[in-house]
């Protein structure tokens, strides 16, 4: 646990220690924040449907498609290709503890920078006065759908780095899983409307799901879905760690 | 009293590469072997087996009593490892990497701040101590990478090439560490540079194509191969009479004259092996009536004895082939 605990903030450490992690947070906030004004801007011009913060929720997988690759690519790439691996591997903790920390602390800096959104939260409730009072359920369920789906992309982008030596690579591949899970199947659930295969691509269609818990809906289900999503891509990334084994 | 390391037959085979091929020995506690052989001889693999990175293809490897697969995170908690090239995370200060590499090994919190001082202290990192490891020079990287190795009291030392890529004044520096280390750990350290090995460790095992050739002290491979141990005698007399005089001398091989610009005559006496018949020349020569001016012993390296037992054992080899091809 003491050795979990150091790996984390080691994980943690080096997203600040380089520049990384302040460009990832610098450009997540630029295009929330454009988004966020132009959402308001938008919804200004009259009564509409919507509030601020679904549509807010509905933009993740803008930022998702190239944050997750940016704060994933590096993590197992570059202790392969830079041979600190080995450090790691040798001193007493096991495959798994390097493989979750790594998780952990990516899904942290995600969270930190979704958490920095509050303030819009803030500004709205400011600005909204007491006649039309923010509800704050879909919100809270909102950032639950944001965490639970960012968490497993996070959890595929980390399979990718274990796969080769090289960022870019790791970066790509990330990149096209997120493409294939959020706008693939965002637009297979647009071409099969109706039946059963319209039914398969909605259940697993990130848009869908984020819909729901932006409007308040805590579905259970896509919450195993992801969770489950989440520990089958920690393991395979386990194994392929341990892979070197079996060579 | 029970080794420190024991492996047992160890064979390492990659996809189509046999790197280690029955490789035994042991080490043991208190010991500094140095394991010599020319790149991709096997040292590497042996020591990341050791260190529990890799797995063995057969074999049996243990580390204080415990077998290295079974009981991987026991094993490391025995063993200070200093990786090929000394890879450390060059974006943290060298005091934020040694509190991360204590807390990893398990250095108790209460003793984290003792150790990372007397470390700093042994390895004589306090000038360095808030740079960033990237910016330091290879040598103190390589500091760096010893400091890690001691810091959580390992009874094992494994340094895999610890003085490569340094400059000379570093490498004494880093060789004079290893050798104070040496009293309080046992080392199990690699290199291709004989001297180095020579100078800092009590045994030798020379590998080469994943066998072991010798293992042995210094001395005793350079009493059993005495390769090159020969004698150098300047005599002033006859050519012809003095190699006749010194051939007859007991323990002498064989004997090799060349005429010198001067009236002496240079002789390279050859003795039996394992013998040292210089008392014998003297006795010769100075009955004859002669004067000796020289009569030295060329001191035989390792370096020599390497290169004597490598090309034996390719010999062996060709000899291994040929007669296969006789048979067909």
């Amino acid at each position: 646990m003491r050795n979990m605990l150091a790996l984390l903030r080691r994980e943690l450490n080096a997203y600040f220690a380089s520049v990384l992690g302040y460009i990832v947070i610098m450009f997540f906030l630029v295009v929330m924040g454009v988004t966020f004004a132009v959402v308001v801007g938008w919804l200004a011009t009259g009564p509409k449907q919507v509030t601020a913060m679904i549509i807010l929720f509905k933009m993740f997988w803008l930022p998702s498609l190239f944050i997750v690759p940016a704060i994933t690519m590096r993590l197992l790439a570059e202790e392969k290709r830079a041979g600190t691996l080995e450090m790691l591997m040798t001193a007493p903790v096991t495959d798994f503890q390097v493989v979750f920390a790594k998780y952990l602390g990516a899904v942290m800096l995600y969270a930190l920078m979704w958490g920095l959104t509050v303030f819009y939260v803030v500004i709205l409730r400011h600005f909204a006065g007491a006649s039309s009072a923010l509800d704050l359920g879909p919100i809270a369920s909102g950032y639950v759908g944001v965490l639970v789906i960012g968490q497993f992309l996070i959890a595929l982008g980390l399979l990718a780095s274990s796969l080769t030596k090289n960022q870019v690579a790791a970066a790509l591949m990330s990149f096209a899983s997120v493409f294939l899970l959020l706008i693939v199947t965002n637009w297979l659930s647009s071409l099969f409307q109706g039946g059963q295969l319209g039914r398969i691509v909605r259940a697993i269609s990130a848009f869908e799901h984020m819909e729901n818990f932006s409007r308040g809906i805590l579905d259970v289900r896509p919450v195993v879905y992801y969770l489950s999503a989440t520990a089958w891509a920690l393991f395979t990334t386990t194994r392929i760690v341990e892979s070197r084994k079996w060579r | 009293m029970q080794p420190m390391i024991n492996v047992e037959n160890l064979t390492k085979r990659y996809a189509g590469i046999t790197a280690l091929d029955g490789v035994s020995f042991a080490v043991n506690r208190g010991e500094i072997v140095g394991f010599l052989g020319p790149n991709g001889a096997g040292k590497s693999t042996t020591m990341r087996i050791l260190t529990g990175f890799i797995p063995a293809s057969a074999g049996h490897v243990q580390v204080a009593g415990l077998d290295v697969f079974e009981d991987s995170l026991e094993v490391r908690r025995h063993i200070g490892y200093m990786p090929e090239n000394n890879p450390l995370y060059v974006d943290m200060r060298v005091a934020e990497y040694l509190k991360f590499r204590a807390k990893i090994k398990g250095v108790p919190r209460g003793e984290r701040r003792d150790r990372l001082e007397e470390v700093v202290k042994q390895c004589g990192l306090d000038e360095v101590i808030n740079r960033i490891i990237g910016q330091l020079s290879k040598g103190f990287r390589q500091r760096v990478g010893l400091a890690d190795a001691l810091l959580a009291e390992p009874d094992l030392l494994i340094l895999d090439e610890p003085t490569i890529g340094l400059d000379p004044v570093q490498i004494r520096q880093v060789r004079q560490l290893i050798k104070d280390l040496g009293k309080r750990h046992t080392i199990l350290l690699s290199s291709h540079i004989l001297t180095e090995v020579e100078m800092t460790c009590n045994r030798v095992i020379i590998i080469n194509k994943g066998r072991i050739l010798a293992s042995d002290t210094p001395e005793n491979l350079v009493k059993t191969f005495h390769a090159g141990g020969l004698i150098n005698v300047e005599v002033r007399g006859p050519a012809i009479e003095v190699a006749a005089k010194l051939r007859a001398v007991a323990d002498v091989a064989g004997v090799e004259t060349t005429a010198g610009t001067d009236e002496f005559v240079r002789v390279a006496v050859e003795p039996q092996v394992g013998t040292d018949p210089r008392e014998e020349i003297f006795k010769a020569v100075a009955a004859s009536g002669w004067t000796l001016r020289e009569l030295v012993r060329q001191r035989t390296s390792l370096e020599d004895i390497f290169v004597q037992v490598m090309r034996e054992e390719d010999e062996a080899e060709e000899e291994r082939r040929e007669s296969k091809r006789g048979l067909r």
